[in-house]
This record gives C-alpha cells, structure tokens and sequence, in this order.
C-alpha cells in the first residue's frame, strides 16, 4: 500500500512541476533575474504549496505514525552552521546557472531532452564527491 | 542520513511516479514547452554544485523551500533565503555581466 502511495505522490508531484511551469529552466531563470524581465509567478507556486502543506504537516507533527504505519521520521536537526550555509549557497549557485533544480530536473528525464539526463548524472556525481569529501575530512 | 532497508524501496517508486508524470500528462493534452538556455558544460557544472549543495546543505527548493518552510522550520527558512539569494545573484553574473 505504501508503494501505491509513493507512486501517487510522485506523480501528483511532477504533474504539480509541470502544470506550474517549475519543470522549464527559462520560466526558473525568469523568477531568478530581478534584474532583467522578472517572472515573479514561481514565488506564488511556492506560497501555494506552503499554504496546502501547512496544516498536513502540522497533523503530522501531532502523530507518531503515518497513516499507512511507519515511524513518521520528521527532520529534527537545528543546527545553522557554516558548512549548512555554504552548502545551500552552492546549491543556489547550481540552480541559478542551469534553472534547474532535482525534483523538476527528474521530472524532464523521461521528456527526450539530453540536459536534464546529463543534469542527474552531474548531481549523482556531486552526491559522490560530497561522500568522498566526507571520508577525508569528516567533521568539516 | 542512511535509509533504513525498507525505505528504499518507496523512495524509489515515487522518483518514478515523478519521472513518469509527464508521459500521464502528455496521455492527456500536449506537454508544454520548456526552454533550456544552459550549455551542456554549464549544466555539467550546475548538476555538481547542486550535488554537493544539497547534501551539504540538506535540502533543496522541495525539502527546505516547501516542506521545511511548511514546518516552520528556521534552519530552512535561512537555507531558502541563501540559495535563492545565491540563484539571484548567479542569474545577474551570467545574463547581465557576461
């Protein structure tokens, strides 16, 4: 029944990505260039989705499971520290450069494009680097 | 940050019920264009950076942008605003100065 779940889920995510223009790179780079012909449209994709995970997340934070059974797990790690900082500016740097991000980039794979292919490739192989990374110099 | 064995197997499923979405939605009506104005090397680059930053940073637009704002969480308030500002910034870099 979970994997039934899971496939819903995904799915109803990538039709979300699709619908609200997330999956085009031009449409991510518009949100993205203040400076230029700003696209403001994503930020209400974003406020939208928010809004509608707000309240499950909340019945989630009063339960102890899901309602398929599992150990509901819910990220519990506060801290804010240079490595987190660094890290999600680098991120930020990669999705400003490409427009793409990993949810709307798995989303293109199937599409006949060779760029969100090549895109998933370089994040696996950045996911490597970062566990190499890891194994050099754990406590960074 | 290892998943347990049972949470494999879900985790899976629903990156192809993403991966599969559009063939559904293309069953229905055509799927809308997209335009991707990155060369193959800056996608190259990009996919590495956004590789690296998500595990260091823990998230990305989904994890800390949708869900973790959702929770209210701080640690990813602060992460949306730094990789957004860091998006801004490298959108300015490559559309206005080079």
């Amino acid at each position: 029944m979970i994997l039934i779940y899971a496939l819903m889920s995904g799915l109803l995510f990538g039709l979300g990505l699709i619908i609200s223009g997330m999956s085009n790179p031009a449409k991510v780079i518009g949100f993205l260039d203040i400076t230029g012909q700003w696209d403001p449209s994503l930020a209400f994709v974003m406020l939208g989705a928010i809004s509608v995970a707000f309240l499950p997340f909340k019945l989630a934070k009063s339960r102890s499971t899901t309602f398929t059974g599992q150990a509901l797990q819910l990220p519990c790690i506060q801290t804010i520290d240079l490595k987190f900082i660094l890290g999600s500016i680098t991120f930020g740097i990669g999705w400003g450069l490409a427009g793409y991000c990993p949810g709307p980039a798995l989303n293109s794979v199937l599409t006949g494009y060779f760029e969100p292919v090549l895109f998933v490739i370089s994040i696996l192989s950045g996911m490597g680097i970062f566990e190499i990374l890891k194994k050099i110099r754990p406590p960074i | 940050m290892k998943p347990k064995k049972g949470d494999v197997n879900w985790r899976l499923i629903s990156i192809i019920g993403l991966m599969i979405s559009p063939i559904i939605y293309a069953l229905l009506k055509p799927l809308p264009e997209i335009t991707i104005t990155a060369s193959y090397w800056e996608i190259l680059i990009a996919g590495l950076l956004v590789g690296i930053g998500t595990r260091f940073g823990s998230g990305c637009t989904s994890g800390h942008g949708i869900c973790g704002i959702s929770r209210l969480s701080i640690r990813s308030v602060v992460a949306t605003i730094y990789f957004t500002l860091a998006g801004v910034v490298t959108v300015f870099i490559t559309r206005h100065l080079l």
